[in-house]
This record gives structure tokens, C-alpha cells and sequence, in this order.
């Protein structure tokens, strides 16, 4: 199953792209594809299916999400964010 | 005080202008305890001073530099001090905080704040060098721009005072005028006016005093260890992107207040984000003193008369406040808008909240100057410029949007972006709802510094378009964590990087104090540190129909996200049941005040 995933803030500076498709039936497998495809989004900010700590997920800009077994759905979108604001 | 606490130096100078004249007053140790530094201690003096019932323009009140005993220790980003008076833009308690070596030295002069009151016979700087206090008549250096009085007097002076300065719009009692210091600035709530109405050009400290610490041993590895995890991820956005980075985040969640809070996105976002700049200018990092996160990220402008070197710090609030909130996608503009800002010494939330609410007064036709349009860089500019010179449209630019709103009438102060007379930041409350409530009992108006409350909106906790009674614990508990660090005072952007943090302050406080003191006094440290500004306000005049937010929030939901809605209801529900939990009544009084 495909989704679809926005990079913001340092997620997208360490993937090198804004956008990118992922494949996966839960958030876990999601992050853990990404971590694949970019081995350096991987390294910086996902920890196996999790997210490392100052990262957060927000589903299809409506609700954040952390637990990695949330099931997906074919065409979702997930954004991947630097958790802090403040500024 | 007989005993001296290490940290302190147990005295705060009192200086009457008027007078000419200085004393050192003693502080109680049990003062000290019960409100540390920064805010919380310039609050519980102002309390003492009375400077709740007074006009903050007189020559009566009071304006105080407070800073706390962790400044000059070795613990990262401690080298920041608090200005605190009343506002002369909301008539309620302010304490803006700013960073760097004014916060070093002017500890060093032997004291733990400076209290200033009275006004200079004329325009004049205040030259603070350990005891000794004088004014020297600064006539010739009236109508400088912050960078240039600075480098004057750091020129006149030596190298080893530090400076902090207003710039015109001080000068003109503009009521949200900051004071700068090293590029940085004490920015909300008008406290430039406040220095500007004591004929006072700048403050320039010295000293050679560094206050003693309890255990430094283990204070410089608790420091040390600090310092390394302020190198870690929850600071990775600040350290490498810096806070700009929130607005291409806050946009794709219809976030980012765009043409005066009428949409939560912004057509333009990407030509001025941090990202695309990076692309087209060179951009270098700075750090405050005593800090390892250096947040700062100075874009050079494009302009040839800019001497290399010399760019302009971005920050969201000025991004959001002079781009989308008025509707400006040329990122020349934002940024020469910035330095105008930062030269003339203006609030960049409040100047840009400001211009985006005329634009909007002039859209509906509510105000003659057909000039100013959403969306016309030169616009913007030329407001900026007429704040500055005093025009008749600067005059009425130059109140605030409240009291613009006031003048003009037409139930224009529905959409006036503010709360208690201060703009509002860059946060949509209305997709932000937690935050929206953090906003509106704001103790010195809205505002992102002293509400930490998109914490929640931005976690699974709270569902942040339709947040629940759950939203006032959240509420409070982040608006105690802010006001703690405000007087400690430790940077907001350390927050991440601590698993308990009112333990982990305890033990900071331990070290540096020689204090038993443990996580638990300070939760009740920070509660004492909000309801001293709550009473502060409650006698300057406060009613409980002042938190509250625009009409506009209240009644219109974002049109790029319907599901974004408040109410009066659900608001004034949010508002009492804060109130409830901070032990006050339902609408928001302290017993026996």
C-alpha cells in the first residue's frame, strides 16, 4: 500500500526532498521504508518503526500520531515535522 | 541582607533620574527564593514599587533590568535578563526578555537587577560602571538607529560596556518600542516607550563583580553535560534551520495567519521561506552568549548600500507578521521590513499585526489611504517609514491595533488582531485551540513566549481543532513552565532537551544557590511567579472580559479549513475552567485581591 509524505524542517533537509512516497500498512512500516529510501532521514530521525526524539507525524494534516502500529490507508498522506515551534 | 546567597549579590540599584541619584537596595534572602530572577523577581518589585496604578510613561513609574542567579554561570544559554514595567501598549504587567552580554555585565555591577525611574532633565545615556552611576547628556546620538548608537558608544566607551539601546521609536514613546542589545531585542509590550519617556537613549553596564556559585565542581559538569545535550535533536531545527523553518510547517496545517487572520495559509510561503532564501542569499549563524544552540540565522540583503556581513536576523514572528500576515511573498521586502524594524527599535509582531489590520481598514473602506494594500511591498515600507517620521497615518499606525481600532470605530476591533492590546502571534488560534486559550488569559496579552500551549495542539494529547476542558490543564501547566524559565532564566529552546524538568532546574538552582530546593517548591515557585503578574494586573485595572479573543476567531472559521472553529462559548468554557484550576474564580479573580 502507498502513501504519500510531506518533509518539513529537518526531516526534509536530511531526506533532500519535500515529498516521497513510501509503502506500508501501519506508521511503522511507513518510517521504516523511509528509512530505506533515505538512509539519511533514517540515521537523523527514525529509530526502527518509531520516530526519534523532536519528531513528530501528523495524518493528513488533521491529527498527530505517534504509535507505530496506526493502520494506513492506500493514498493517505502523512507529514513528518521537527516537533518544536516557538520562535 | 547579612548572609549572602551565592548566585546573588543580594541588592538590586535604584536610580532616580530625576534625582540624579542611585542606592543600593538590600533584597531578603526569602525574597529571592520565592521569585529567583528575570520575571518573576522585576514582577514581585514592581508590585512593591506600585507600579500597577501609574501611567508607564510617567516620570513615577518604575522599569526594571532583572537578571537571575544562573546569568554568568556555565550553564548554556543563562546569559539573558528580563525588562519589566508596565505596558504602555495593554496598561498590564510586561516582561520582555533579551540575551548576551548586557545580561553578564550588568550582573557583574554588583546587582541583581536595576531599577530606573524618574526622567532625565534630557536626552541622556546611563553609564552603570560597577557603583559608579552618571548620565551623560546624549543629544547628539537622539534619532539614531539601534546599530548606530551602539556602535557609537561602543566606540566612546570601550569594547567592555555593554550596550542596550532604543531607537526612534523609542524616542517617540511609540508603545511598541523595544530595546535592543547586540542585534537582539526586549521586544513585546512597548518597554522602549517606557525608557523613551525617561529621555534615556541607552544603558551601558560594566562590571567586574562575577557572584560566587555553591558548588562548582559539580555545577561545571552538570554544565558541561547540558551543554552536549543542547547539541542533540530537540534543538536540531533551531541549531540548523532556525525558527523560520515554522512556516512552511504552519501552513500546510492552515496555520500560518495570512491578510490579517482572514486565511491560515499563504499563496506565497514558499517564495519567502527559509528554504528558498537559503537558495538565493548567503546565510551565517549566530550564537548569544553562553550558548551552544545558536539559533540565530542572519540572511545577507540584497542591497548594495548593506555593508558585507551586516544582514538581518530572521525569525518566524517577523517572517509571518511582515510576510503573509500582510500578504507579502518578495522576501526583499520581509527582509529590509526587518531591519526597518530593527533599526527603528519596533516590536515586528505588533508593527506588522499593526499594517495588516489597516490594510484590512482600507480594504473595507474604513480608513482614507488607498496606498495601503495587502500584498504592495512599497506599502509595507512606507508604513514602516511613516511610523517612524510621525506622519498623520504613522501617528494612528503608531497607537497599536486596539486603540487604532478604538479610533476608528465601525466594530473594526473585531478584527483587530489582539489581545489586551498586544498583537497577536503567528499561530492561527482557531486550528491551534489549546493555544487559543493560553492566548487569551495571557497575563500581558497574546503571546507565544509566556503560553507554551502549542505544545499540545502539536502532540496526539488534544485534538487541536476541537480541543476539550482538558485544553486548561495543558494550558496552565505550559504557562508555569514558561514562567519559570523566564525568571531562572534559561532559552524556551532548551525545553526539549529535558525529561523532568523542574527536577533538573531544582537541581541547577541547587548547585549555583546552595538552596534544598526541589522540583516540587518550584512548580509552586512558577504558580506564585503567575499569580504575582495576575495581581499585578488585577490592580491595574483587569476585568474578566479582557481574555478573551478578536470577534473574528471567535465567529468566522478558516476559510482553507472549516473544521477550525471557535466560539464565544467554547472559548469563555476554556477561560473558566483555567481559571478553576488556577484556584481563582470562574471568572477569573484571586481571592482577597
Amino acid at each position: 500500500m502507498k502513501v504519500n509524505v510531506e518533509l518539513f524542517g529537518i526531516p526534509r533537509a536530511r531526506a533532500g526532498v519535500a515529498k516521497a512516497a513510501a509503502a506500508g500498512e501501519s506508521l511503522g512500516d511507513v518510517l521504516s521504508d523511509l528509512a530505506r529510501r533515505y538512509p539519511q532521514l533514517g540515521t537523523s530521525c527514525i529509530d526502527g518503526r518509531r520516530l526519534r526524539e523532536g519528531y513528530t507525524v501528523n495524518l493528513g494534516g488533521e491529527r498527530f500520531v505517534t504509535d507505530p502500529e496506526t493502520q494506513l490507508e492506500e493514498g493517505d498522506t502523512i507529514l513528518l515535522l521537527s516537533l518544536d515551534a516557538g520562535g | 541582607m547579612t548572609h549572602l546567597t551565592p548566585g546573588y549579590h543580594g541588592c538590586y540599584l535604584n536610580v532616580d533620574l530625576s534625582t540624579n541619584c542611585a542606592q543600593r537596595v538590600e533584597l531578603d534572602e526569602s525574597d529571592l527564593r520565592k521569585f529567583l530572577g528575570g520575571s518573576g523577581l522585576g514582577v514581585s518589585l514592581l508590585l512593591r514599587d506600585g507600579s500597577a496604578v501609574k501611567d508607564p510613561l510617567s516620570p513615577e513609574a518604575a522599569i526594571v533590568f532583572v537578571f537571575s542567579p544562573l546569568v554568568g554561570s556555565p550553564l548554556t544559554t543563562s546569559a539573558k535578563f528580563a525588562v519589566v514595567s508596565k505596558s504602555p501598549l495593554t496598561d498590564r504587567i510586561n516582561d520582555s526578555l533579551a540575551s548576551s552580554g548586557f545580561a553578564l555585565h550588568g550582573k557583574k555591577t554588583g546587582h541583581d537587577a536595576i531599577m530606573i525611574r524618574g526622567r532625565a532633565a534630557q536626552p541622556s545615556i546611563l553609564i552603570i560602571d560597577n557603583d559608579q552611576v552618571r548620565q551623560e547628556p546624549a543629544s547628539q546620538l537622539w534619532g539614531l538607529s539601534n546599530r548606530q548608537v551602539q556602535s557609537v558608544l561602543r566606540e566612546r566607551l570601550g569594547a567592555e560596556f555593554q550596550i542596550a539601546s532604543i531607537g526612534p521609536a523609542g524616542e517617540r514613546q511609540i508603545c511598541y518600542a523595544t530595546i535592543s542589545h547586540d542585534g537582539r531585542h526586549a521586544g513585546r509590550g512597548g518597554s522602549g516607550a517606557v525608557l523613551g519617556a525617561k529621555n534615556i537613549k541607552a544603558i551601558a553596564v560594566r562590571g567586574t563583580r562575577q557572584s560566587s556559585w555553591s558548588d562548582r565542581t559539580r555545577l561545571v559538569d552538570l554544565a558541561k553535560e547540558l551543554s552536549q545535550r543542547s547539541l542533540g535533536p530537540a534543538t536540531a531545527k533551531y541549531r540548523e534551520l532556525g525558527t523560520a523553518s515554522n512556516l512552511l510547517t504552519f501552513n500546510r496545517l492552515h496555520v500560518l495567519p495570512t491578510h490579517n487572520f482572514q486565511e491560515g495559509s499563504f499563496a506565497g510561503a514558499q517564495a519567502i521561506s527559509p528554504e528558498q532564501l537559503s537558495t538565493s542569499r548567503r546565510r551565517t549563524r549566530a550564537y548569544c552568549a553562553a550558548c551552544t544552540i545558536g539559533c540565530e540565522h542572519i540572511y545577507e540583503l540584497n542591497d548594495d548600500q548593506d555593508p558585507p556581513g551586516d544582514g538581518v536576523r530572521l525569525e518566524y514572528e517577523n517572517l509571518f507578521a511582515l510576510g503573509s500576515l500582510c500578504g507579502i511573498d518578495d522576501p526583499d521586502v520581509v527582509l529590509a521590513a526587518s531591519r526597518k524594524c530593527d533599526d527603528m527599535g519596533l516590536d515586528t509582531i505588533s508593527a506588522g499585526g499593526t499594517i495588516a489590520f489597516a490594510m484590512e481598514c482600507v480594504q473595507r473602506g474604513l480608513l482614507d489611504e488607498p496606498w495601503l494594500r495587502f500584498g504592495q511591498g512599497d506599502a509595507l515600507l512606507r508604513a514602516l517609514d511613516q511610523i517612524g517620521s510621525g506622519t498623520d497615518a504613522g501617528q494612528l499606525l503608531a497607537q497599536g491595533s486596539r486603540r487604532m481600532a478604538e479610533q476608528l470605530g465601525h466594530d473594526s476591533i473585531h478584527f483587530a488582531p489582539q489581545v489586551k492590546g498586544l498583537e497577536m502571534p503567528g499561530y492561527d488560534p482557531r486550528g491551534l485551540q489549546t493555544l487559543a486559550l493560553g492566548l487569551a488569559v495571557g497575563a500581558r496579552g497574546a503571546d507565544h513566549n509566556r503560553s507554551g500551549a502549542y505544545e499540545a495542539d502539536f502532540s496526539e494529547a488534544v485534538d487541536r481543532r476541537n480541543v476539550g476542558p482538558e485544553a486548561a490543564a495543558m494550558a496552565i501547566e505550559t504557562e508555569d513552565k514558561a514562567a519559570l524559565m523566564d525568571s531562572l532564566i534559561l532559552c524556551k529552546f532548551l525545553r526539549g532537551v529535558f525529561s523532568d524538568f523542574y527536577a533538573e532546574a531544582a537541581e541547577m538552582l541547587r548547585l549555583v544557590t546552595g538552596w534544598d530546593v526541589t522540583g516540587a517548591e518550584l512548580r509552586e515557585t512558577a504558580v506564585r511567579i503567575v499569580n504575582a503578574k495576575k495581581e499585578f494586573n488585577i490592580l491595574a485595572g483587569w476585568t474578566p472580559q479582557e481574555d478573551t479573543l478578536p470577534e473574528r476567531v471567535l465567529r468566522e472559521s478558516l476559510p482553507d479549513d472549516t473544521q477550525a472553529r471557535l466560539s464565544p462559548e467554547k472559548l469563555a468554557s476554556l477561560v473558566r475552567a483555567y481559571n478553576s484550576g488556577r484556584g481563582w474564580t470562574p471568572e477569573g479573580w484571586m481571592p482577597g485581591i
